[in-house]
């Protein structure tokens, strides 16, 4: 017989769970809410917490119901017991809507993409309103973003996408595992993205004949066939 | 009769003999282990051509075969398959419409669409009571028969292995919608420039005789009596009258082209269309196509907005139907309805009879869509429900051909559009593709493409 509560649902004493990452839900859905569940009710929701201690307990997941519990002056709570990976904590927020799953734009898919960004374009408030969902698309997919270090290139793709505010937004949901840079370059795209000194930095390390007096479409051109 | 026609009888001898001792209520794994195989050497693959259990991703389908090349073994790399095989019990009822059968397509869909399925041309669907085979090209999985009885499994395995084996290259789209003003030959024109700026070979047929807009688009005058000859005249080759047209740009390193057949002045003054029935035959067109499906990946065909004996040739000719249709306006939403519900089943129906299976309907997308206002979207939406509550009363689910990313669990209502764009107005004054003269337009038809049709 297993000693661990790891997966079961129980009944808990509710001085004995920790809060854990507060609900920001607005304080008339916590009160109405309480008012239905009443001081006697059961959260058939149940709290998904971790064992952090004897008879010692934190949120992981459903944090809005901890509060209405809360609210409610419950003295018992139910909860499924989740196990201690930060993995599970992870998803256990994301599958409870408390926190956005980030995408590795990277190695993202052009469905993921489109998918992240009609996301981000449809916030109440996006200051990506004016951005064109296909063309931002289009170009970030074709881009060389598995070499990236940061999200700033994006600003360079010509989606309307500028420094400061959208670059923020795009930060919220994207992050980025940047391959290394390959030792000889000839993937256009990459070698595009690359202004006139770097394309002569690498013109230069390649031994390239000639390089400093090509203009930068010469220099892809020469680096591609090099 | 040289060996391998006496060993490929021999085989479909010995699968009529294994036919008859499965038995009328076989489950899955019956089928599965007892027929699957026999059915595939008699489809002419050797034992070290099938594996069994292929893995796709998290998924398994039941079999995967590939010729061996040289010394390319396929169970021994597993790689580049070209055929899979879904099976299912004979308790499963595998006629179209049935629930079992809606499930076991979108099962064998998903195999088909996986990335790691790139290579696949094939997906075979059978109880070993029927069969039903269907092509994969791209991202469009469609059916090229109709549930075939394994009644006689000589002449099924005949077919079926005939059809596999040399796969035609090119995927023919008839873009239609009954109502007149949606887009249509907008679309075809700067879907086929898109489709040709990524390196596919296209043709677009104009097949809108009355309007002729595609040929003026491209600043090309229609022809006299051409277009009709091939139709009614199985001495005149279609290959004889594609013109070529080129894109040119001192800034561009090559010309983007794609071919075109013109529109024909000559079937305006056909008006009667009794006469033009008596000589343009239903299959006219399809035939007329088939010495050029070599010679493209996308044969794209703008068909006329009514139902009328061109439209029917079109929708006859075509492997899938591509409907445009507005946002704002009522009776290209309602049209678009009764295409697919009334009309092109009209359509598969004839073209079942003489052994395949078409055209499939693809999901409408929405044109000149872009920011529609939220009052005008529920309005929109208010009127699909009504437009898919009344066919649902007739038998028909339209459900997924308005909203294909609506899931099991999740109300996605999301539709697939084009937003309106004044680069796409403007070319068609130049007489460009939106898709050759703007990188905007040509991003949203990327798009498109995606969606619809390349992987």
């Amino acid at each position: 017989m297993s000693l661990s509560d790891v997966g079961n649902l129980m009944c808990l004493p509710f001085d004995e769970i920790e809060p854990g990452d507060p609900t920001d839900a607005h304080e008339y859905l916590i009160q109405a809410a309480a008012n239905l569940l009443g001081s006697e009710g059961r959260n058939w929701i149940p709290l998904i917490v971790q064992e952090i201690g004897l008879e010692q307990y934190r949120v992981v997941g459903n944090a809005f119901v901890y509060a209405v519990a809360a609210a409610a002056d419950l003295k018992e709570v139910w909860c499924i017991i989740a196990d201690n990976s930060p993995d599970t904590v992870t998803s256990t927020k994301a599958l409870s809507r408390e926190m956005i799953p980030q995408t590795n734009l990277s190695i993202a898919s052009r469905d993921e993409i489109a998918a992240a960004l009609d996301y981000l374009i449809r916030q109440p408030n996006s200051p990506l309103k004016g951005v064109n969902l296909a063309t931002a698309v289009a170009r970030m997919d074709a881009s060389p973003r598995q070499y990236w270090e940061t999200l700033q290139p994006i600003t360079k793709l010509g989606c309307r996408i500028t420094a400061g505010k959208k670059l923020k937004a795009l930060e919220r949901i994207f992050y980025l595992t940047p391959a290394p840079m390959p030792d000889v370059i000839r993937d256009r795209s990459l070698l595009e993205s690359f202004n006139a000194k770097q394309l002569r930095d690498v013109a230069k390390k390649r031994q390239v004949k000639g390089y400093s007096k090509m203009s930068k479409p010469e220099l892809v051109e020469v680096l591609i066939a090099a | 009769m040289n060996c391998a026609s006496m060993s490929r009888s021999h085989l479909e001898d010995a699968l009529g003999k294994l036919l008859a001792t499965i038995p009328p209520e076989a489950p899955e794994a019956i089928v599965k282990h007892q027929f699957c195989k026999p059915f595939l050497n008699a489809l002419g693959y050797e034992n070290l051509e099938i594996w069994p259990e292929f893995p796709v991703g998290r998924k398994v389908v039941d079999y995967a075969a590939r010729k061996n090349i040289d010394n390319d073994v396929f169970i021994h790399s597993g790689a580049n398959p070209y055929v899979y095989l879904e099976a299912k019990g004979r308790t499963e009822n595998l006629i179209e419409g049935h629930s079992d059968y809606a499930r076991a397509i979108l099962q064998l869909k998903q195999y088909l669409l996986a990335p790691q399925s790139q290579s696949v041309q094939w997906g075979i669907l059978t109880n070993s009571a029927v069969t039903q085979v269907f092509r994969k090209h791209g991202k469009v999985v469609y059916p090229v028969t109709p549930c075939l009885s394994f009644e006689d499994s000589r002449g099924l395995v005949r077919d079926v292995t005939k059809l596999i084996e040399v796969p035609k290259r090119s995927l023919v789209i008839a873009i239609y919608n009954n109502k007149g003003g949606v887009g249509k030959t907008t679309t075809t024109l700067n879907l086929g420039a898109t489709l040709a700026r990524l390196k596919k070979r296209v043709l677009v047929i104009d097949f809108d005789p009355n309007q002729g807009d595609l040929g003026d688009a491209l600043n090309l005058p229609p022809t006299n009596g051409k277009l009709l000859s091939v139709l009614d005249n199985r001495e005149v080759d279609i290959r004889e009258i594609i013109t070529s047209y080129k894109f040119e740009h001192p800034r561009m390193e090559e010309p983007f082209n794609f071919d075109v057949v013109l529109s024909d002045r000559e079937l305006v003054n056909e008006i009667d269309e009794i006469k033009l029935r008596q000589k343009v035959r239903p299959h006219a067109l399809l035939k007329a196509l088939d010495p050029i499906k070599d010679a493209y990946d996308y044969i794209l065909i703008d068909a006329p907005p009514n139902w009328r004996t061109f439209t029917e040739r079109v929708i006859y000719a075509a492997d899938v139907v591509l409907i445009p249709a507005r946002h704002d306006n009522l009776h290209s939403l309602q049209n678009a309805a009764t295409a697919i519900a009334k009309l092109i089943p009209t359509v598969q129906k004839a073209r079942s009879q003489t052994g395949n299976a078409g055209p499939t309907v693809l999901p409408i997308f929405l044109n000149n869509a872009h920011k529609v206002p939220e009052a005008q979207l529920r309005l929109m939406h208010q009127a699909i429900a009504r437009i898919i509550q009344e066919n649902r009363r007739g038998g028909f689910d339209l459900t997924s051909y308005f909203y294909p990313r609506l899931k099991r669990g999740h109300r996605d209502l999301r539709m697939i559009y084009i937003p309106y764009m004044a680069h796409i107005a403007k070319a068609d004054f130049h007489h460009v593709p939106a898709a050759f003269a703007s990188n905007s337009a040509f991003e949203q038809y990327l798009n498109l493409a995606k969606e619809y049709f390349v992987q």
